[in-house]
């Protein structure tokens, strides 16, 4: 059963520029079950970016714990994949060898890895793409191979900073959807921070909502799948819940 | 399509160099110029035929060639490591790259005094200047391409299970590739004055060394000959190799506009 933990996580930075000392995370406790996807929401600035950095072992944290399957995180692991907003794919690599860069690090063979690559880019719907190199997709295409590239390492948990932040909002939308349907697919542990209320509400199990470094309050999100925008943007449950998460996050 | 792209785009390129030719084959009968000052193209082409047929200028083209290519991979050899290692660390990066930059601009011919001195005259002096104006130039290069990869990247790979070596070999050296190219373009292009310039004073064959002698014997046409020769040879190692390299890899990549 892997479950990430923070206990009373924390983060001070220091400002050089400033000369001061400023917290950003001030104490966070979040237990997240094996399969579940939990949306992190809150305001610009309150600490959802280093958060998640903290998980993903980029930057140190200042106090508390974060634990994997009961063992302390320290530092990037294959066993945290992490999607960025600004997909980081490898130039160089082709589509194929960016999704096949997990396996590779861990000594797959060629011929295996890449028949895992062609499979999760099946799963994307990005067959066809394999052999071409980033700078000639869309942002879109781009971010699905971002998702699946971290999805072919099997990591435990999937860390999400804004995925879809940076594409056009129809594309956005069919990415969520797509997203549901993957998770629904592969039911990986997903933590997706986002700013955005209707995106938390949509993909996630259960929405946290961060205000100024601490978890203000969370909701549990039972609408059934697979989630599609059609029958959401009209469907009660998801206005009511999707009402109730703005609120927090306003009076945040 | 591609084909005639190519053609045209050769052919864009030879036209001025072509016009040059006009003007020269005109102007020099027109105003009868004197050969001591500047020979007419017959009397070039002859020059070319002579050295052709006694084997002096393979001679001459092979040894520049050989030294070029040799300082040029010692060069790239050290450098490339030496400027991922400086990337890697602010702190030395930081140290060394006002050194670096300092001596990027006396890369090449200001050495080949100290050259002589420290190697005699010879294969050794001119190996060591193309060396020098190769190696400041691509570490140089090298420490602000590693420098300018993205921060995302090396955490992405890093996530992605990388380790030490294989953010070196995956990452590190193919972020810096662009910058590198344009390392060893610049450098390559100080390595090939200072070769010509380095042969003048230290040797007794190549290109540099037969321009150089033609000029004690007033013969012109060798000396524009020889000329022509360099020019074009440099343009051959642009076109054929290093713009080929840079289209294989970095423009397939998206990492620079095609120009
Ligand atoms: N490297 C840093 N040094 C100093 N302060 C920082 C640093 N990174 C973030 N901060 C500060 O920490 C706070 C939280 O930043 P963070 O990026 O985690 O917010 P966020 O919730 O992700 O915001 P957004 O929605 O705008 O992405 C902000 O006040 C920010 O200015
Ligand atoms: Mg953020």
């Amino acid at each position: 059963m892997k479950t990430l933990s923070l206990r009373n996580l924390g983060k001070t930075y220091f400002d050089p520029y400033a000369g001061a000392h400023v917290t950003a995370v001030h104490d966070v406790s979040l237990d997240v079950q094996q399969g579940e996807f939990v949306s992190v929401v809150g305001p610009s600035g309150c600490g959802k970016t280093t958060i998640l950095n903290m998980i993903a072992g980029f930057i140190p944290h200042s106090k508390g714990e974060i634990l994997l399957d009961g063992t302390p995180v320290n530092g990037p692991g294959p066993e945290r994949g992490v999607v960025f907003q600004s997909f980081a794919l490898f130039p160089w690599k082709t589509v194929l060898d960016n999704v096949g860069f997990g396996p590779k690090m861990r000594g797959v063979p060629k011929a295996e890895r890449d028949r895992i690559a062609r499979d999760y880019l099946a799963l994307a719907g990005l067959s066809h793409a394999a052999n071409r190199y980033p700078n000639e997709l869309s942002g879109g295409m781009q971010q699905r191979v971002g998702v699946v590239r971290a999805l072919a390492n099997e990591p435990a948990v999937l860390l999400m900073d804004e995925p879809f932040a940076a594409v056009d909002a129809q594309t956005r939308m069919t990415l969520q959807e797509e997203l549901t349907r993957i998770w629904q697919d592969r039911k990986p542990t997903v933590l997706f921070i986002t700013h955005d209320v209707g995106e938390a509400v949509f993909l996630a199990n259960r929405v946290v909502v961060l205000s100024k470094g601490r978890i203000l309050d969370e909701v549990a999100v039972d609408l059934p799948r697979p989630r599609v925008w059609d029958q959401l943007v009209d469907d009660d449950e998801f206005k009511r819940l999707s009402a109730q998460v703005l609120q927090m996050v306003r009076a945040a | 399509m591609r084909g005639a792209a190519s053609l045209a785009g050769s052919a864009m390129f030879v036209a001025p160099l072509l016009a040059l030719l006009a003007i020269w084959a005109i102007v020099v009968p027109l105003f009868e110029v004197n050969p001591r000052v500047f020979p007419s193209i017959g009397a070039v082409g002859g020059a070319a035929l002579d050295s052709i047929r006694d084997g002096t200028l393979i001679a001459h083209i092979g040894a520049s060639l050989l030294r070029v290519g040799l300082g040029t991979l010692i060069g790239i050899a050290t450098a490339v490591p030496l400027g991922v290692a400086m990337g890697v660390s602010p702190t030395v990066a930081a140290f060394l790259t006002p050194l670096f930059r300092f001596f990027s601009v006396l890369a090449g011919i200001a050495w080949i005094p100290i050259a002589t001195l420290w190697f005699g005259y010879g294969f050794g002096a001119i190996v060591f200047v193309i060396f020098n104006a190769v190696f400041f130039v691509v570490t140089y290069n090298t420490l602000l391409g590693v420098q300018t990869i993205p921060h995302t990247l090396r955490n992405a790979a890093w996530s992605l299970g990388a380790g030490r070596w294989a953010m070196l070999t995956e990452v590190l050296l193919p972020g810096a590739l662009p910058n590198i190219v344009t390392g060893i373009r610049t450098g390559l292009g100080f390595a090939w004055r200072g070769l010509i310039a380095a042969e003048m004073i230290a040797t007794n064959v190549g290109l540099g060394y037969m321009l150089f002698v033609a000029r004690d014997f007033y013969r012109t046409e060798v000396i524009v000959f020889g000329m022509i020769v360099i020019g074009v040879l440099w343009l051959l190692i642009d076109r054929l190799i290093l713009v080929r390299i840079e289209r294989a890899t970095i423009e397939r990549w998206g990492m620079v506009r095609r120009a």
